[in-house]
């Protein structure tokens, strides 16, 4: 129980620490969060909704691979080849098969908890840096196929993502509510962020519960763990089961927002992205996973959008025109590079940790010392 | 037959490039026990300064590629101290993260610098090729499987007769007993460090060696290179250069023949050979041909 | 008590900062939710209203290329082209005298997803898209540009645009290059019973010279002996090696190539390094002024040879010649010969013809320039392209005419080309269908 006007950061029982909304500031943000849901599109430009529309799906694949590397400590770079299933599932089920969206969507999932479940095994056998190369080879292997099976992804050309986007009343193609026309991408964004929201509520809910300490056991001391009678078999395949279905899931998504794919996005530059989300977000939160999403969905178009305003000195591309040696492209690579590099020197933990300083410090002023 | 042989010394040449950079790949890793990704960034380097040394700045062109190999080694030796020792006791996966970061951050310097164009590096084979009987040679292909021969036998030596080789293998089997008798376990990682960039700069000059051949997409035969560095076995030199030729060849036939033989394979299956190999080669020898057995204790 | 309140001051006021630096890019616009873009003030002849890109005095036109990237030698110089030809209506004053153009430039180094993405963020702000570059490209943001009536100009000579009503296409088609390269060859030289093969890019551009091929094919009763494809981004000779065993292997006598600089000069490369040496006849993009200036020069000059459409460089006899060679005095001096500086050139005149006849209705809303495209009946570029029968594209009229240059190294005033042929149409391009 939780008495009003007490502290109310003295966590008394196990109920109480494992709650998902443990105090009144928690429930606050949540409910400020919800706002900004609900009138993002209002709120945001239009630049900004697309953005944000590829934030949330980053949030879905992130928490997903979260779950996996950074719960379960299975390493992988392959987290590019799950999106591409899932944006082509949405392909199949959605265009060619015209299911509803209720059907498709999930469809998708499971055919990445699926394909999850056939590459799982491999982490029985490998560990550490072998099972990194295997997920590296994963993502080559992928990209071939879907090159080659052109039937379904069209090949070198790509192939356009129309699934039928109707739930209920609501049309996410674009429809007229109160008065306002939305268009697709501002539909999407509402569907992404409902979507990564059940995302995120499930991912802490398998985390708070028993299957996550048997996951977490399983990162720390596997052998240990199969000693104490965690089934690896069980937790590491279904670790990749749910990270492909969350990556399916966002593929999907990410499909039906841009509208058109290509064989050639599912590439190892997108799975190091994914990777790099939830360390620089903070490896073991699902907190972490979705502020890493953001972060790296959002800076290389925030450097876009001031690049288009602002004369930047030495890039070429930018207002003041091509004079400079270094293009957008390369300087939003570069601090790619360099945030990586600068969060694994300076703050491993993340972006969570530092999040986490900075309210210990709030809570414990005067005192931080 | 003869296509099967000319095959085999195409897929050779091939694969001795594939044995540098894998080569570099495993020195860093017996010493420090992690794989480093920015090994592309080094073979970039290798490429640009040659093609900078030679072509921009007028240099003759071995002395171009020696300073050009000298200035890898020391690139290398420079991230190893500057920022890889900051990472000691880091979680591997951790590190590997770090060097995709590098690689990004060399590999975006490099293009600022020289540009996106491809580059020719006017080297001394251009195109040139001669005949021996059936067999067409590339003049370029020659002096890949003469370099790459020198510089492996260079390295093998080193290795197995100098002091700092015997401090590097000493390292790698056992740190705290090789600090135990005075040996710099921070010399033998800068050294490492040094060799891998070194050998990687090399393999970037034959790569960009012919015409317009300078190019950022020559970074990723380091990808290329981990088939090579898994079969051979991730701490085994020997193996890496066993592991660069077969999978060269395997590539190369792979390109000749699976046209005919597995037409539904696709195009350009031959790229994606080298996995599969490597896949399979784990499955049944997690370790590689001539890996040694990692002991898990809980 | 009182620290609690600060707390929640603070940390409310951190969320509110938050929540702003994440919509910063916001500057105060807040009314993008309506996709209704139409403007009425259609009087022939008013000034024309506001609309998406035109804030009544500033025309905006969207142009994505790739800027970085293997296709950046073709980007790079076509965009010039673009930009010099604006220059020289801005010096003018403008479109109709009044209204000056600016360029919004975007990078999507040639990859189709990238491209989409910068679409979808400079939509709202332009007029239209003065240079969409590529095949791939124009594929996938054909769907997105139907859905939101915005008109685009495609670098890229796929025969598919001809009928696209939201496309400005120039130039002769691919398929017309590869059908008149295989006229030259098998009627005009007299080969028809050599073994002749394709090489091309595994991507919606590759098809396009493939489509001319296989109806020359049928048309002329050849076979096609060996059909290569390779990925656009195979830039290392090495990556060529199979795809020059396979077209030697087939024995080919001719290769048709319908690729970009990098991979063609690979490729080349490659053949050149293997001993292979057939006829080749590449599409236009596949030349870089820098092929002719590497090792590959010789080989270049023996065996290779460019289909293009398009005036020779520096001949001022021709009106549009002399008037780009007269913009490119002024603007741009340090402009090597290009042809895809040429091309960016002429595609800006026929943007121009469209933004004129806009301006003249009164109306450069997405409404007002699907109208103007429709109503005119040719686009001319001063013989610097051949003329373009207009109008709905249903009735449009692409011209035919191509000309076959071989390689000469020693003429970089001439942009490297020697004409073989004068330019002509072949029947069998003539009777080609749209």
């Amino acid at each position: 129980m939780r008495t009003r006007g007490a502290a109310p950061d003295l966590v008394t029982d196990y109920a109480q620490d494992l709650r998902l909304v443990p105090n009144g500031w928690t429930a606050a943000g949540l409910l400020l969060l919800a706002a900004i849901f609900v009138t993002g599109p209002n709120l945001f430009s239009g630049f900004w909704v697309v953005v944000l529309g590829y934030a949330g799906v980053a949030t879905i694949g992130a928490v997903g691979l979260n779950l996996l590397t950074g719960f379960t400590g299975q390493v992988s770079l392959g987290h590019a080849f799950f999106l591409g299933i899932g944006a082509y599932a949405a392909v199949q089920f959605g265009m060619n098969w015209g299911l509803p969206l209720f059907l498709w969507l999930p469809l998708c999932g499971v055919m990445g908890a699926i394909a999850g479940a056939v590459i799982g095994p491999f982490a029985l056998r490998l560990r550490g840096q072998y099972l990194v190369i295997v997920t590296l080879g994963l993502v080559f292997l992928g990209e071939h196929v879907f090159k080659e099976w052109r039937s379904l992804t069209g090949g070198g050309t790509g192939t356009a993502v129309r699934p039928p986007l109707t739930l209920g009343p609501l049309d996410f193609s674009g429809m007229e509510l109160f008065g306002t026309a939305y268009n697709r991408q501002q539909m999407l964004f509402w569907l992404i962020w409902a979507v990564a929201a059940i995302g995120i509520l499930g991912a802490k809910n398998i985390v708070r519960t028993r299957p996550g300490r048997a996951m977490q056991a399983v990162r720390d001391r596997d052998l240990a763990a199969e000693v104490i009678g965690i089934s690896l078999t069980r937790y590491k395949v279904g670790a990749f089961a749910i990270s492909s279905a969350y990556g399916a899931v966002a593929g999907a998504l990410y499909g039906a927002l841009q509208g058109f794919v290509s064989p050639t996005e599912w590439n190892l530059f997108l799975a190091i992205q994914y990777v790099a989300m939830i360390i620089i977000g903070g490896m073991g939160t699902v907190f972490g996973a979705v502020l890493g999403a953001l972060m790296l969905t959002a800076l290389p178009r925030l450097i876009e959008d001031v690049s288009r305003r602002v004369d930047m000195p030495f890039v070429s591309g930018d207002k003041g025109g091509p004079e400079g040696f270094v293009t957008i492209f390369s300087v939003q690579r570069a601090m790619f590079g360099a945030l990586i590099v600068g969060f694994l020197l300076f703050e491993p933990r993340g972006l969570a940790a530092i999040w986490l300083r900075f309210k210990a410090y709030l809570k414990t002023w005067p005192f931080s010392y | 037959m003869t296509k099967l042989l000319q095959l085999t010394i195409d897929g050779t040449a091939l694969g001795v490039g594939y044995a540098l950079v894998a080569l570099g790949f495993v020195v860093i890793y017996r010493a420090t026990g992690v794989i480093n990704f920015s090994q592309g960034g080094f073979v970039l380097l290798g490429a640009y300064l040659t093609y900078n040394f030679h072509v921009t700045w007028g240099l003759n062109f071995w002395v171009s590629v020696a300073l050009a190999v000298v200035i890898g080694a020391l690139v290398g030796v420079l991230i190893e101290a500057l920022i890889l020792r900051r990472m000691v006791g880091q979680p591997v996966f951790a590190v590997i993260i770090l060097t995709i970061g590098l690689l990004f951050v060399m590999e975006q310097s490099v293009s600022s610098i020289w540009g996106f164009d491809n580059l020719n590096m006017s080297d001394p084979w251009g195109i040139g090729t001669s005949r021996l009987g059936d067999f067409l040679f590339g003049h370029k292909q020659v002096a890949a499987m003469v370099v790459s021969a020198l510089m492996l036998t260079a390295f093998f030596a080193y290795f197995k007769y100098s002091v700092m080789g015997v401090s590097m293998r000493a390292v790698a089997l056992d740190q705290e007993a090789a600090l135990a008798q005075g040996i710099s376990a921070r010399k033998v990682f800068a050294v490492s460090w040094a060799i891998a960039g070194a050998v990687a700069a090399m393999a970037g000059m034959l790569q960009g060696a012919g015409p317009a051949s300078v190019e950022l997409g020559i970074s990723f035969v380091a990808l290329r290179a981990f088939p090579a560095m898994i079969l051979g076995g991730l701490d085994s030199p020997g193996g890496a250069v066993v592991g660069g030729i077969v999978i060269g060849v395997v590539q190369n036939f792979t390109a000749g023949y699976q046209p005919e033989i597995a037409p539904w394979l696709g195009n350009n299956f031959h790229l994606v050979m080298p996995y599969v190999v490597m896949v399979i080669i784990l499955m049944v020898k997690p370790y590689g041909l001539f890996g040694t057995p990692e002991v898990h204790r809980a | 008590m009182q620290t609690k309140r600060w707390r929640r001051t603070l940390v409310a006021s951190m969320l509110a900062m938050a929540l702003v630096a994440s919509a910063c890019g916001d500057d105060g616009e807040t009314d993008t939710t309506t996709t209704d873009t139409t403007t009425d003030g259609t009087d022939g002849g008013s000034e024309p209203a506001t609309a998406p890109g035109f804030d009544g005095e500033t025309i905006r036109l969207g142009v994505i290329t790739p800027t970085t990237g293997p296709v950046a030698v073709i980007g790079n110089p076509l965009t010039a082209g673009n930009q010099v030809r604006v220059d020289a209506i801005n010096a003018a004053g403008g479109i109709a005298g009044k209204y000056p153009i600016e360029l919004a430039v975007e990078d999507s180094a040639y990859d189709a997803p990238t491209a989409v993405q910068k679409y979808t963020s400079l939509k709202e702000d332009v007029v239209l898209f003065a240079q969409l570059l590529g095949t791939p490209i124009v594929s996938a943001l054909l769907g997105e540009l139907e859905t939101d009536n915005i008109v685009a100009q495609p670098a890229s000579l796929d025969s598919f645009w001809v009928r696209e009503d939201n496309l400005i296409p120039v130039g002769g088609p691919y398929q017309i290059q590869a059908v008149n390269a295989m006229d030259w060859w098998v009627n005009q030289e007299g080969n028809a019973d050599s073994v002749i093969c394709f090489a091309g890019q595994d991507d919606p551009y590759g098809e396009a010279g493939f489509e001319g091929m296989e109806y020359a094919a049928e048309q002329m009763g050849f076979e096609i002996a060996a059909d290569v494809r390779f990925a656009a981004t195979d830039t290392a000779a090495e990556a060529h090696a199979p795809n020059v065993q396979r077209l030697a292997g087939a024995g080919c006598e001719f290769v048709f190539l319908t690729g970009t600089p990098s991979n063609s000069g690979a490729l080349l490369g490659a053949s050149a390094g293997g001993g292979f040496t057939p006829t080749w006849v590449g599409q236009s993009p596949t030349w870089v002024n820098a092929l002719a200036e590497s090792p590959l020069a010789p080989y270049l000059a023996a065996y290779y040879h460019v289909m293009t459409d398009g005036a020779e460089w520096g001949d001022a006899s021709i009106p549009g010649m002399a008037q780009m060679l007269d913009d490119i005095a002024a603007h741009r001096p340090d402009q090597t010969p290009d042809i895809y500086f040429v091309f960016g050139y002429a595609a800006m005149m026929a943007v121009e013809q469209v933004l004129e006849e806009a301006v003249a209705l009164g109306d450069l809303g997405r409404d007002g320039i699907a109208n103007a495209m429709s109503s005119i009946e040719t686009m001319e570029f001063g013989d610097l392209f051949s003329d373009y029968g207009w109008g709905p594209a249903a009735d449009r009229v692409p011209p035919r005419v191509s000309r076959v240059f071989g390689i000469d190294p020693e003429a970089p005033e001439a942009g490297y080309f020697t004409p073989l042929t004068e330019p002509f149409a072949s029947d069998v391009a003539t009777a080609y269908e749209f």
